[in-house]
């Protein structure tokens, strides 16, 4: 649910791992689902959003028509002109300038938090799965412990710990998100280490961390990875929730959500300054779902009909 | 389990920097007394005694006192759990309103315009950030239209204007709730749709919709169920920025204001609540599954 | 743009002008008064006010927030109150008299009975004097610390026994130190006064219920002492809505008739909407930011100096605070006696600043962090300094945080520069001693300042009672300030109120509190 820091995307990537495949992943099915996902209307719709707001984060310095700092108090709240093709903001700052940087911010933060989440929750995940027994069910309730905390709560009080900045935003995010990797992981390693050829492998005498390399990985990547897409665009929406709030980027620097929350008092003489950073964001968000979609759509068997 | 969250809000509430005596008595200096109230709230022990002091409270039915107005925790919650309450069941009931007659027809006319437009509007509704749709009904209708959109005013007591103030939050989170509640009804209803039952009745030579009605929708609208009693944790503890922009006295904002604040009793309390309530709810939603569908219960 | 201290007398001109004038008075932004026949007050309605914050506590004595003081002066009443230029009037004390340097008399009103019935009388002082001595939750002991004991000389007579002399003290029993309680109220209700102050007060209005997050009202106390005037209004309601948008947006669509504040990027939409009416209060607050001299950079004073010279005071208060106030030349207000217009603020010299960098040993500029909170115009304010500062080579950082953060690294000194706001007192010292003074451990002496020659003088302006030798001694210490920098100061805010035109009768005083007694509703 948008705004809900966690979204909906954990119910549905669980239908997905139902059925897992009953063989090991072989390169060619990557290929299949690449180009089953590449068939699906909206997700090269989504891709084509992802790259260029890689592109644009990544040239920000080149195509920035004005310095993201640059204050002209002479011209503050002006309305959007062919100088200042989305206005400027309560200090005179250029919007468009100071969107284009910020969508550096929002990548970071998206991609930091999840990457963070994916690494802790895998290895929390693994050991859980591997060791059972206590460590598995203390493991387990610390995370059902996280999880049951409000998410936005949760991330106010690490942020305020922490102290302000992206830094803090991306390990608090991470903090949040890690539990749903690591159950997603757990749950890969409790299925795949029943299957016959693993139980085979191990009584074969191969070392566990060699079973785990081989066979559970791969097989965990597509769940993973699906979840990674869908909440990578929940991560960029909760660092804007939070920017909003007033953690993440410090002034002057521009994050999209901090630009709406400077821009909320100014709602009646420059909306511009809320809702083009918005769109953005918006935009952003739509295009990583679209992508996420399309790749959990492909590996579903059952709606590949 | 219940041990580990309190005792990680109690951490870190504690880690964070700032006194709660020193953010209620901001203008005024005299240190003796402040550090007589620190002394008369305990705050002046080491944590895990502190942390001690609290569950042992808490084990005897007292969730403390809250610092900066000395009331009691329940009583702080209670006040603010109406308004939250109801916004919560106001933005279900937009939801629904909104979601159902999308839901059914997109899973009945599947791969049409309609059903475009149904699947296009849920994303939508998931990808907005609650905080920007927020600000676009305020600029909307409070702009715009001049509309009033301030506070809070109780529907049970005040009637219309009660619910008026209630509306467009109400509408904020619904929509939202609306897209993720449509998109779960469209798969569940697609799933049914492709129930042996139901192709059984379509040769009887049912009309399509005696079909849906008959059948389809109760099994369809289990999910549904199990989403909404999910969603509903969220709605209560986790609509603070929404009650924060149309200025609700809720539990969300409670929560955060008691966090700017320090007061740790009332911080604890209400978190704890919160997480309590998540997991009663979350067992309801299971038992409540495991009752309507007789297929889980053997799992 | 003329000089400042110009604009602010343009101001204080403005103000007596109005007050001079007839209802219907010329100025179309201004409420009328209803002291011409053109208008007779009306009694009767609710007046529903809309304020940022929830109260804390109906007590006085026990109360350290600034929004509580606006419900206490509307339902208790202090023994001397202000008029509009600050200067000190007869409240429930009738006359007062300095008849020794630490020997204050005071002569009480008679008749007067508080809302329970009760007497209000000499020994009703004696007992509330103690009870803001000796309550073990009282936040007056600081400002009573003057007073070693009161004597009941006639039941309408006290006498003040201070323990030094104190020229501040009238100007403090203005405020909440000076609010008399009903003894039977707080002997009978205990802790309770705290959420129940019924009866308690002699105020124009009594309290009659407050329903947390909700709502707190209060109605027309028929047996108010003061027959002339009002209270005309049957009761008021007072509203919290932290939100400032919500809040004026409230006002516009005729939810609330009041609101406390307008924030400065509001003004001029307020001003030109012709359903609001607003006014423009002057106040005593201060927004300034302090410079912790107990560790590196802002050990060095030329440091301190070069970041004064560097930042540009005229365009802060142009740009950020959009002329809603005025430049500060100190602690002092432009509304006070104390103020002397002939010091100006510190004005933006590149050159001088540059020089004083090569003075501290940094000659191509030194970083630090701002830490200031997370309020929009705090934040857009740190911004326009940072960029500022940058012109010479002085690198700032911005650090957000939340008030409770601020207060714990103001205290504990964690700080390089940090944003202070100041709500201000009537008397200057309220504004200045508890900053300035050397004080070890914990204060609100966050610079760490400790400089004899501040120290003496500040002792002297308590001792002096004549108010034009304390106006040179604060005239001598601004100066002083300006030179040691323990704080930046960088603006006297107004404070805009603004009206729906039904509101008549309001009276603005400077101390920013809003006074309902002859308030009327058309």
């Amino acid at each position: 649910m948008a705004g809900s820091i966690r979204g909906s995307g954990i119910a549905e990537p669980a239908t997905a791992v139902e059925r897992p495949s009953l063989r090991p992943v072989v390169r060619g099915r990557r290929w299949e689902i690449l180009r089953q996902a590449a068939r699906t209307r909206l997700g090269p719709l989504g891709v084509l959003v992802l790259l260029l707001a890689v592109t644009v984060a990544l040239l920000a310095p080149v195509i920035s028509p004005y310095d993201p700092l640059k204050q002209d108090l002479g011209h503050t709240l002006a309305r959007p002109d062919r100088a200042h093709l989305m206005g400027t903001d309560n200090v005179g700052r250029d919007v468009l300038s100071r969107m284009i940087w910020g969508t550096r911010v929002s990548l970071l933060a998206g991609f930091g938090s999840v990457a963070l989440a994916m690494v802790a929750g895998g290895i929390l995940g693994l050991l859980a799965g591997y060791t059972g027994g206590h460590t598995d069910g203390f493991l387990m309730r610390l995370m059902d412990a996280v999880l049951s905390f409000p998410p936005l709560v949760l991330a106010l009080a690490l942020g305020a710990v922490l102290g302000a900045g992206l830094g803090g935003v991306v390990i608090a995010l991470g903090v949040v998100y890690t539990p749903t990797f690591a159950r997603l992981m757990r749950g890969q390693v409790l299925t795949i280490t029943t299957r016959e050829y693993v139980e085979a492998a191990r009584a074969l005498g191969a070392p566990g961390w060699r079973v785990a390399w081989h066979h559970v990985l791969p097989n965990a990547a597509t769940p993973i990875v699906i979840q990674a897409s869908l909440s990578v665009a929940f991560a960029i929406l909760a660092e804007a929730s939070l920017s909003f709030l007033g953690l993440g980027v410090q002034p002057p620097g521009a994050s999209w959500g901090s630009m709406i929350n400077a821009g909320r008092g100014y709602l009646q003489q420059a909306p511009w300054i809320v809702f083009w950073p918005g769109t953005a964001l918006f935009v952003t968000v739509v295009g990583l779902n679209f992508v996420g979609d399309a790749v959990r759509d492909a590996l579903d068997p059952r709606l590949r009909k | 389990m219940l041990v580990l969250v309190t005792a990680g809000v109690f951490t870190l509430i504690h880690l964070t920097p700032g006194d709660p005596i020193d953010v209620m008595m901001a203008e005024s200096v005299d240190d003796s007394v402040k550090s007589n109230l620190r002394r008369e709230l305990g705050l002046d022990q080491p944590i895990y005694v502190q942390y001690a002091t609290w569950m042992g409270r808490l084990l005897r039915g007292d969730l403390g006192r809250s610092i900066r107005n000395g009331e009691p925790v329940i009583e702080n919650v209670s006040r603010r759990i109406r308004p939250s309450l109801q916004l919560a069941a106001l933005a279900m009931a937009v939801s629904l309103l909104i979601a159902t007659p999308l839901g059914i027809l997109s899973a009945a006319r599947r791969n049409t315009s309609v059903d475009r437009v149904g699947t296009t509007f849920a994303l939508f509704g998931i990808c907005m950030p609650n905080f920007l749709l927020a600000l676009l009904l305020i600029f909307l209708f409070g702009v715009k239209l001049r509309w009033p959109i301030s506070g809070y005013l109780d529907p049970l007591e005040d009637g219309w204007p009660g619910l008026r103030s209630l509306v467009l939050p109400a509408l904020t989170l619904g929509l939202a709730l609306a897209a993720v509640v449509t998109r779960t009804l469209r798969s569940s209803m697609l799933e049914a749709l492709g129930e042996d039952y139901v192709r059984t009745a379509r040769a009887k030579g049912l009309s399509e919709w005696r079909v849906i009605r008959g059948h389809v929708l109760k099994n369809a609208l289990i999910p549904v169920v199990t989403v909404l009693g999910l969603q509903l944790g969220t709605l209560i503890g986790g609509a603070v920025i929404t009650e924060y922009v149309f200025a609700l006295p809720g539990v969300g904002r409670l929560v955060v204001d008691a966090i700017f604040a320090r007061d740790y009793p009332l911080v604890q309390g209400v978190v704890l609540l919160i997480a309590v309530g998540f997991i009663l709810s979350n067992l309801a939603v299971d038992l409540l599954y495991g009752w309507i569908d007789p297929r889980i219960r053997y799992r | 743009m003329r000089s400042s201290a110009l604009d602010a007398n343009l101001h204080r001109r403005d103000f007596l002008l109005l007050c001079a004038m007839a209802a219907g008075a010329v100025a179309p932004t201004m409420a009328a008064r209803p002291t011409s026949a053109q208008t007779t007050p009306k009694k009767g309605g609710t007046l529903r006010v809309g304020f940022y914050l929830e109260a804390s506590t109906m007590d006085p004595h026990l109360s350290g927030s600034k929004v509580d003081r606006q419900i206490y002066h509307n339902i208790y009443e202090p023994l001397l109150t202000l008029d509009v230029k600050l200067g000190i009037k007869p409240g429930l004390a009738e006359s007062w008299q300095q008849v020794e340097p630490k020997i204050l008399v005071l002569k009480l009103r008679k008749g007067v009975k508080f809302q329970d019935g009760t007497d209000f009388n000499a020994e009703v002082v004696r007992f509330n004097f103690n009870r803001m001595k000796t309550e073990p939750k009282s936040v007056r002991k600081g400002e009573v610390a003057s007073i070693e004991s009161v004597d009941v000389v006639d039941p309408h007579t006290v006498r003040i026994n201070l323990r030094r002399p104190d020229a501040a003290l009238l100007a403090t029993l203005t405020d909440r130190a000076g609010m008399m309680v009903s003894p039977k109220v707080v002997q009978e209700r205990g802790a309770e006064l705290e959420r129940n102050a019924k009866g308690a007060g002699t105020g124009p209005f009594e309290f009659v219920e407050w329903v947390k997050d909700d709502h707190l009202l209060i109605k027309r106390n028929e047996s108010y002492w003061n027959k002339q005037g009002g209270p005309y209004l049957d009761r008021v309601r007072y509203r919290p809505i932290p939100d400032d948008t919500v809040k004026l947006q409230s006002l516009q669509a005729g939810e609330i008739d009041v609101i406390d504040y307008v924030q400065p990027r509001d003004v001029a939409a307020v001003r030109a909407d012709k359903n609001l009416v607003e006014l423009d209060v002057p106040s005593l607050a201060a927004f300034s930011y302090q410079l912790n001299q107990t560790r590196p950079p802002f050990n060095v004073k030329s440091l301190r100096q070069a970041v004064a010279y560097a930042i540009d005071l005229d365009q802060i208060v142009k740009a950020v605070w959009l002329n809603v106030g005025v430049p500060a030349n100190g602690p002092v207000p432009p509304t006070s006696w104390a103020y002397d217009k002939s010091i100006p603020p510190i004005k933006r010299d590149l050159a001088k600043a540059k020089a004083k960098l090569a003075e501290g040993g940094k000659p191509s500029g030194f970083p630090f962090t701002i830490t200031t909170a997370n309020i929009p115009i705090n934040v857009q304010e740190a911004e326009v300094i940072q960029a500022q500062l940058a012109e010479v080579g002085i690198q700032a950082k911005i650090k957000l945080v939340d008030a409770a953060t601020q207060l714990s690294d103001g205290n504990s000194k964690n700080f390089d520069m940090i944003s202070y706001q100041w709500s201000g007192r009537p008397d200057p010292d309220g504004n200045s001693y508890q900053f300035f003074k050397t004080t070890p451990g914990t204060s609100l002496n966050w610079s760490g300042i400790s400089n004899p020659q501040i120290d003496a003088l500040l002792d002297k302006t308590r001792e002096v009672s004549n108010q034009a030798e304390r106006k040179k001694l604060y005239s001598e210490l601004t100066k002083l300030l300006q030179d040691e920098l323990p704080m930046i100061y960088i603006v006297h805010p107004i404070e805009p109120k603004a009206f729906s035109p039904k509101v008549q009768g309001y009276e603005p005083i400077p101390d920013g509190m809003m006074r309902f007694k002859e308030v009327w509703l058309k």
